[in-house]
């Protein structure tokens, strides 16, 4: 391993870090703005990150060891998963590599100890939002890798800093391949970062929350833990659709403004988004990401019947 | 030369210790009998791992004649291996229940038996000893269940069992025995000369024989019943080793398919390798037995081999030597993975049976407190089960969706769209598998206790224990090494050496590469540093949030309020039946009663009409059993002299 490999995957991981919390945070305030409230600044993540941290935490009766662990792993899966995540393609190979199935796997240990978690307590609503949110993983799951076959198509490669360089320029954007693949990612980031109208995160309504619900006994530390981690969930997403979904430009430097550019853009979109729809039926989204993978498929298509070389 | 004394040796302990509790008439003598058969199945294991690490072949090759001849070759080594795996800890689970219970000699006997059946079926080099070692290993399970249930029910689903695989098992001697005609017994290349036609036939019925064994669906409906019913050791040896004796009987018999038919015969893998793993799944999810569960996971995990599988005929068929290598590894790591942890979970669940009784899963809870050391084991078995890193099961999972990516996108429209669907389904498995392992601990091992027997627990006995945390670390290491193996397993296909260097990850050309150990690594110092960071836990006690209301033990969650979304998903495909009575009393609701049933579609909508259409067929032939004697003599004149008809005109040609 070279030392550059090592610089380069802790400079990735603190800043990774550091600005993810900022992504849900530009959200709400531009939410706020939208909707014609003053709204908290971009920054309220943090300063609630920093409440929670010195505030004590809280034990459901007959919770055990399971409860306890599960802000750690949870944790320690997304701050992996923020390394397996390049920010160009143009960095030393990270030692836990740029896999993009590794990612995937790194996401559904985090999901099941945090269902795991809400076993431990046996709180319903808990119990109730992990239920939700594993049905919707499944066909979530399945969309995501529909969707990465269609990126991976040219290259025929699953390393995420190689797809970040295959799809730069404008070059496929003739073709239908890469909207499909767009329309159909869109859809896995709303799902996977728990957006409206698949998910409310500003909800406190406990029959209606999916990912709320597994945090609703957490307190102090923990729950610090965890809200970084949804925060986490934003930036990985967001990383992988600026850089690899929609257009982006090649080169280091270009690449990192394109980043710098495109994630506040991509935070207003979906807050646009959230102010104009409401939230779906529950029974609705499945239909939705049906949908997805329909579009992701007849991409697919579409690139045998014209663009292959 | 020792190699095949050793081998000699093994198989000899195992049948000493098959035949010691029987030939001295005394149950003193079962536990010095496991343990010989530990011991002479770690020899064959040894053995069978230093051929397949490279050692050099024992005995003969494969050959067209039918002659018994023995021999082992690195397939037969890896496994080898993997019966080893999984036998020593099921034995181990043997020695701490087996003694003192009934039945004890005749299953002590039996497991020697069954074990030697399929190293028999493993080391076999002719069609004859095959089909013999082969049959043998169908039979002895059902006898086993048969001498621990006496029960009409059970007696009906070994029927079932024996029926169903015979049946199917008609392909394995149908394949085999054409193999044989042609010359392409082990070198199926030979094939490559004759019709497409036959070539596709006899993959077929090789598809079918081995496919009933090994439970792909919807062949597979015997599993679900012969395997809960099996003593636990038992269930462990059939879900972890033989139905990857099937696998092994196709890989050995199709591995260098011609590929004018491969392409064919490997969308047919994948066709029902799909249906296996998303009807496997779906069926565990709305099971409320745990051990009934688990069989159903074992069509699901069958159906990821049979995926891998599939892969790597089409990527053969296309000429991509690597990834078809690799597909064939992933199938091949699947297999030895799925035995470790399906292993572990079947002697699990069997501890859990001899600690509480009864496996129904809303009837259990809260064992993890009770039993640390083998819930934790359970525990490492779901998460690995479930596909998550750092585990066992995702580096094979992850290898076969890689090798599925690569097929989805380097082949033609018509592979490369199959691929394509089944890649996205196996990835929704996967996410359905965390759902329903999800709810399998929750249910057994967290939360209150919910019966009397789950609040007064006891640990298993020592020799059960070894073998659970034996198969628990075995799920990490396999999870950290998996490059190791898989450089060996590419070796294995067909059509020029394929090399990748002997890595414990698995840095493959085309992936962004999968550093096991690292993971782990980083997983475990991160997760210890998070613990510490968090430091002094001021932690208040309080109540669960229930909106304010008490907390009630009765309302808890079910196995089934927790799948309610995807059976509402799945109303229209899996076709609940569900009757709520209320009575009330005025407006006062005095008690309600819910009941909620799956039914298994397989059995009404597919196997039903058929035994059906069986039986009527069968009651016309009953006609010509009339018991007179004229009739018969009539009856076998007319065979005899249509016979002499054909072989006159020269139709049998």
């Amino acid at each position: 391993m070279m030392p550059d490999a090592w610089v380069s995957t802790l400079v990735e991981l603190a800043a990774g870090t550091v600005a993810a919390p900022l992504l849900p945070g530009i959200i709400q305030a531009v939410k706020a703005r939208l909707q014609g409230r003053p709204g908290p600044s971009p920054l309220q993540p943090y300063r609630e990150l920093n409440r929670l941290w010195h505030k004590s935490t809280v034990d459901p009766d007959g919770s055990g060891v399971v409860y306890r662990l599960a802000p750690p792993i949870v944790t320690v899966s997304l701050l992996a998963a923020v390394v397996v995540v390049p920010a160009t393609s143009f960095e030393e190979v990270s030692p836990l590599g740029h896999d993009v199935l590794v990612l995937v796997g790194l996401l559904a240990l985090a999901r099941f100890s945090l269902a795991l978690a809400a076993w431990d307590t046996g709180s319903g609503f808990a119990l109730m939002g992990a239920s939700r949110d594993l049905t919707f993983a499944a066909l979530v799951e399945g969309m995501l890798l529909a969707v990465l076959v269609l990126v991976a198509l040219p290259s025929h490669s699953t390393d995420l800093g190689t797809l970040m360089a295959t799809t730069s320029g404008l070059a496929g954007w003739g073709g239908a391949l890469r909207w499909c693949a767009l329309g159909a990612f869109g859809l896995v980031v709303l799902a996977e970062t728990g957006r409206q109208p698949i998910d409310n995160p500003d909800t406190h309504l406990e029959l209606t929350m999916i990912h709320e619900g597994p945090l609703l006994e957490y307190a102090g530390r923990d729950l610090a833990m965890l809200q970084w981690s949804a925060a986490a969930r934003h930036w990985i997403m967001f990383v992988l659709t600026v850089e690899i979904f929609l257009p982006h430009a090649h080169g280091m430097i270009p690449q990192l403004l394109s980043e710098l550019v495109g994630l506040p853009l991509w935070c207003v979109l979906l807050a646009v988004i959230e102010t104009w729809q409401a939230k779906m039926r529950l029974l609705a989204v499945p239909r939705l990401l049906g949908a997805g993978t329909a579009i992701a498929l007849a991409g697919f298509v579409t690139w045998f019947i014209g663009a292959r070389p | 030369m020792i190699g095949l004394a050793a081998m000699a040796a093994g198989a000899a302990l195992v049948a000493l210790g098959s035949g010691l509790p029987y030939l001295a008439r005394s149950d003193r003598y079962v536990r010095p009998a496991l343990w010989a058969q530990i011991l002479g199945t770690t020899v064959m294991g040894a053995w069978g791992t230093a051929v397949f690490a490279g050692a050099g072949t024992l005995g003969v090759p494969f050959r067209d004649s039918f002659d018994p001849a023995l021999g082992v070759d690195p397939l037969s080594g890896f496994f080898l291996l993997t019966l080893a795996v999984v036998t020593v800890p099921a034995l181990g689970f043997a020695l701490g229940t087996l003694p003192g219970s009934r039945g004890a000699r005749s299953l002590s006997a039996l497991t020697g038996a069954f074990i030697l059946a399929m190293t028999g079926v493993l080391v076999a080099r002719d069609v004859t000893t095959f089909l013999a070692f082969w049959e043998l290993m169908t039979v002895l399970p059902a006898t086993a269940i048969l001498v621990s249930h006496h029960g009409r029910s059970a007696r009906h689903d070994v029927y079932v069992y024996l029926a169903t695989t015979h049946l199917g098992g008609v392909g394995v001697w149908v394949a085999l025995l054409a193999l044989v005609r042609f010359h392409a017994l082990g070198d199926p290349g030979a094939l490559a000369g004759r019709a497409e036609t036959l070539q596709i036939g006899i993959g077929l019925a090789a598809l079918i024989g081995f496919g009933t064994k090994a439970g792909l669906m919807p062949l597979h409906s015997w599993l679900p019943r012969a395997h809960p019913l099996a003593p636990s050791h038992f269930s462990a040896l059939m879900s972890g080793m033989m139905i990857k004796v099937a696998i092994y009987g196709l890989v050995r018999f199709t591995l260098g398919w011609p590929a004018r038919s491969a392409a064919l015969l490997g969308v047919a893998l994948l066709a029902l390798g799909l249906l296996s793993c998303l009807g496997g799944v779906l069926y565990a999810l709305v099971q409320h037995e745990l051990k009934r569960l688990l069989a159903f996971h074992s069509v699901e995990n069958v159906g990821i081999i049979a995926l891998g599988l599939g892969a790597a005929f089409i990527l053969n068929a296309n000429g991509d030597h690597l990834w078809a290598a690799l597909a064939l590894a992933a199938a091949l790591l699947h297999t030895m993975n799925h035995a470790v942890f399906k292993g572990l979970l079947f002697l699990g669940a069997g501890s859990f049976h001899s600690a509480v009784g009864k496996l129904d899963l809303d009837h259990l809870g809260g064992l993890l407190k009770r039993m640390p050391w083998t819930g934790g084991a359970f525990l490492i078995g779901s998460m690995a089960i479930a596909g998550l890193p750092p585990f066992n099961g995702f580096a094979s999972e992850w290898l076969t969706l890689e090798a599925l990516l690569h097929g989805a996108t380097s082949t033609p429209l018509r592979t490369a769209l199959p691929t394509l669907i089944a890649l996205a389904g196996l990835a929704g498995t996967a996410a359905l598998a965390v759902l329903c392992f999800t709810k399998v601990v929750g249910l057994v091992l967290l939360g209150p206790p919910r019966r009397e027997a789950c609040a007064t627990a006891q640990e298993s006995a020592r020799p059960v224990l070894a073998g659970l945390v034996a198969l628990g670390t075995l799920c990490v290491l396999l999870g950290c090494i998996p490059g190791i193996l898989v450089a060996r397993l590419v070796s294995l296909a067909p059509g020029g050496p394929v090399r990748l260097p002997m890595r414990a990850g698995m840095d493959i050309v085309g992936t962004g590469s999968f550093p096991a150990a690292a993971l782990l690594a980083f997983l475990l110092t991160g997760g210890a540093l998070l613990v510490l960071l968090r430091s002094r836990r001021s932690a208040a006690p309080a109540p669960v949030w229930t909106c304010g209301q008490p907390v009630e033990v009765p309302l808890r969650w079910t196995s089934a309020a927790f799948t309610k979304p995807l059976r509402l998903l799945m109303e229209p495909v899996l076709k609940p039946e569900r009757s709520v009575d209320v009575e009330r009393n005025g407006v006062l609701v005095e008690s309600v009663a819910y009941e909620s049933h799956t039914p298994h579609l397989f059995d009404t909508l597919l196997y039903r009409p058929v035994v059906r259409a069986a039986l009527a067929w069968a009651a016309l032939l009953r006609r010509i059993q009339s018991g007179s004697l004229r009739a018969y003599i009539a009856t076998l004149l007319g065979l005899v002299i249509a016979l002499l008809a054909i072989a006159r005109l020269g139709l049998m040609r």
